[in-house]
């Protein structure tokens, strides 16, 4: 519905003024956006303006409706603001609930005995009251839509309307018997596109004088600003509660992922009592020199790094599950032959991983995490940064552990010899910088060789 | 003049019925409290009591039981906010002969009330 709009931001009473006549011409809303501040010129002396003082203060809270997030404190400063300002007997806001399939009172003020206790009260969806307004049959009885005690009354007496419209005159008694069951004098409805969301229920002014047509029609604007501003947080309330639902998931979903990954890497461990804890150990070198690795650009390359990272580091040994026992558990050296089956394992494991999509990339870096740096490696004999990063990461992360642990054909060295095996190694077996944020991450205390007996999933 | 008695803990409750059944020709009290409103009935039987079951101190359940040992023919609706069936079936049982649940529809509490003052 269409609102004239001052060209020129005008001086706050003209703007009053100017607000009140298109309320008593149109029945209309305005453009809640429509920017409409003071620019601080002289107010123009009008007898009527102190009696529109309330007009003001409403106008200005309707600029600032947008900004409520929740539309019970809205209704609240609506009543409030009525109650105030307009002198009523009471006043009283019915919003829709979905879930109650009916309108409550959500908000009351009034004199004894006249308010209506909030939440005591609900308006079902057929109620007369509700179906005018959704019917829009309201509109019959004023062209405001607004449903006034006197229309309802002058309606009854129109000798017309009982001879030609009985079906009306019908609608228009059973009308009445609702608003003096809660003494409304004015009902006015609060639209969003063709929905209604709620009722203002207004009863007479405490003075005996009717309400005046600017009055009205300002109570029209106000709906239609309410409405808006009501919609507005129920869309973000739906949305908020989409979003929690599907985070909801993703977190339950990812849980049972990252635990399935546990247990097929406690189900490697098992099978071998030598390296048992080697997985959560590599898995938790590895998170910590990604620590260190934090802003490095190949870190982005990664959708998610971090989780890749841990899936990665957790199955990078599932492949050893196709490795005979005899020569997985052998005490002393393997054959060429023996080593050639070991080798297997990185290939066994991508492949065991391949045909689940989620974890595609992770099927890439347990391939290669037994690459060489300077391509000496297997199975693919890559070099350099054509390794993947996490796969550099857990080859560095990996053999400090062997070094640390007993292994059936060796003893385990200090750690202070494993850090220098793995500078050592820098460059030709390990990429340098992973090995610079090993040590670093060691420094700072955040590798240790005691594997922390608390889950690491999480 | 039928009487009634209505009994809510909430003062806006109380006004607002009481001046409701006023205004359609009923005399009526209003009680904040089981306390009270025992007290009222032992003075003055009203012919029917509207009574909220959830209350602060004496609840509704243990209000009915004494209104039902003072004078069994008092009617007593419930009027509740809670959907418990347990306390409902209590309430049938302890002699209450209807029960609205809150937020109310207004044309039905005048319905209840003016169906069992006929």
């Amino acid at each position: 519905m269409p609102t004239d709009k001052p060209k020129k931001a005008p001086s706050w009473d003209k703007l009053q003024n100017l607000f009140v006549e298109n309320s008593m011409n149109r029945a209309g809303g305005k453009d809640p956006s429509s920017d409409r501040k003071a620019s601080g010129e002289k107010p123009e002396t009008d007898g009527s303006l102190a009696k529109y003082d309330y007009q003001a203060f409403l106008e200005k809270a309707s600029r600032t409706m947008i900004r409520f997030k929740k539309p019970e404190h809205l209704i609240k400063m609506i009543v409030r603001t009525i109650d105030e300002q307009l002198k009523v007997t009471h006043t009283a806001v019915l919003l829709f609930k979905a879930h109650k399939h009916s309108y409550i009172l959500i908000d009351s003020k009034g004199s004894r005995g006249l308010k209506i206790p909030i939440g005591f009260i609900k308006l079902v969806a057929d109620n007369p009251l509700i179906s005018a307004f959704s019917g829009k049959q309201s509109y019959l009885i004023s062209e405001t839509g607004i449903l006034r005690y006197d229309d309802v009354i002058a309606g009854l007496r129109n000798r017309e309307i009982l001879e030609r419209q009985p079906d009306l005159y019908d609608k228009l008694l059973l009308i009445k018997k609702q608003m003096d069951l809660i003494k409304a004098r004015l009902c006015i409805p609060c639209y969003f596109k063709r929905d209604l969301l709620g009722i203002l229920v207004l009863g007479e002014k405490i003075n005996g004088e009717n309400f005046s047509r600017e009055e009205m029609g300002f109570f029209v604007t106000l709906a239609n600003d309410a409405a808006m501003a009501i919609a507005n947080a129920m869309l973000i309330e739906n949305l908020q509660m989409k979003i929690d639902e599907i985070k909801d998931n993703y977190v339950r979903e990812h849980r049972i992922f990252i635990h399935t990954s546990i247990a097929m890497a406690a189900a490697i461990d098992a099978r071998d009592p030598y390296t048992h804890g080697h997985t959560e150990r590599v898995t938790t070198y590895c998170l910590a020199v990604a620590k260190e690795l934090e802003g490095i650009p190949e870190v982005n390359h990664y959708k998610n790094f971090r989780e890749t990272l841990q899936i990665s580091a957790l199955l990078h040994d599932i492949g050893k599950i196709g490795v005979p026992d005899h020569i997985l558990n052998k005490h002393g050296k393997l054959t060429p032959e023996e080593f050639e089956e070991i080798k297997k394992h990185s290939i066994i494991g991508s492949t065991i991983l391949s045909p689940i999509k989620e974890l595609s990339d992770v099927a890439k870096e347990v391939r290669h995490h037994q690459e060489c740096y300077d391509g000496s490696g297997y199975p693919d004999g890559l070099k350099g940064t054509n390794i993947p990063l996490i796969s550099r990461i857990i080859a560095v992360a990996d053999a400090f552990d062997s070094i640390t642990t007993d292994r059936p054909y060796k003893k385990k060295k200090r750690m202070e010899d494993a850090l220098a095996e793995l500078k050592r190694c820098s460059g030709t077996q390990f990429d340098p910088v992973i090995v610079s944020a090993f040590l670093l991450a060691f420094e700072k205390g955040n590798i240790t060789t005691v594997s922390p007996q608390k889950s690491f999933g999480q | 003049m039928k009487k009634i008695l209505i009994v809510d803990d909430e003062t806006d409750i109380c006004n607002f019925v009481q001046n409701f059944f006023q205004e359609r020709g009923y005399e009526v009290t209003a009680a904040l409290g089981g306390d009270d409103a025992l007290a009222i009935i032992k003075k003055d039987r009203p012919d029917l009591v509207l009574l909220d079951i959830k209350m602060k101190g004496m609840d509704g359940i243990a209000a009915l039981k004494h209104i039902k040992d003072i004078d069994r023919t008092i009617k007593v609706v419930m009027v509740t906010a809670l959907e418990e069936q347990e306390k409902m079936d209590e309430a049938c049982r302890l002699g209450a002969c209807e029960y609205i649940t809150k937020p109310l529809v207004l044309d039905q509490l005048e319905h209840t009330v003016e169906k069992n003052l006929r």
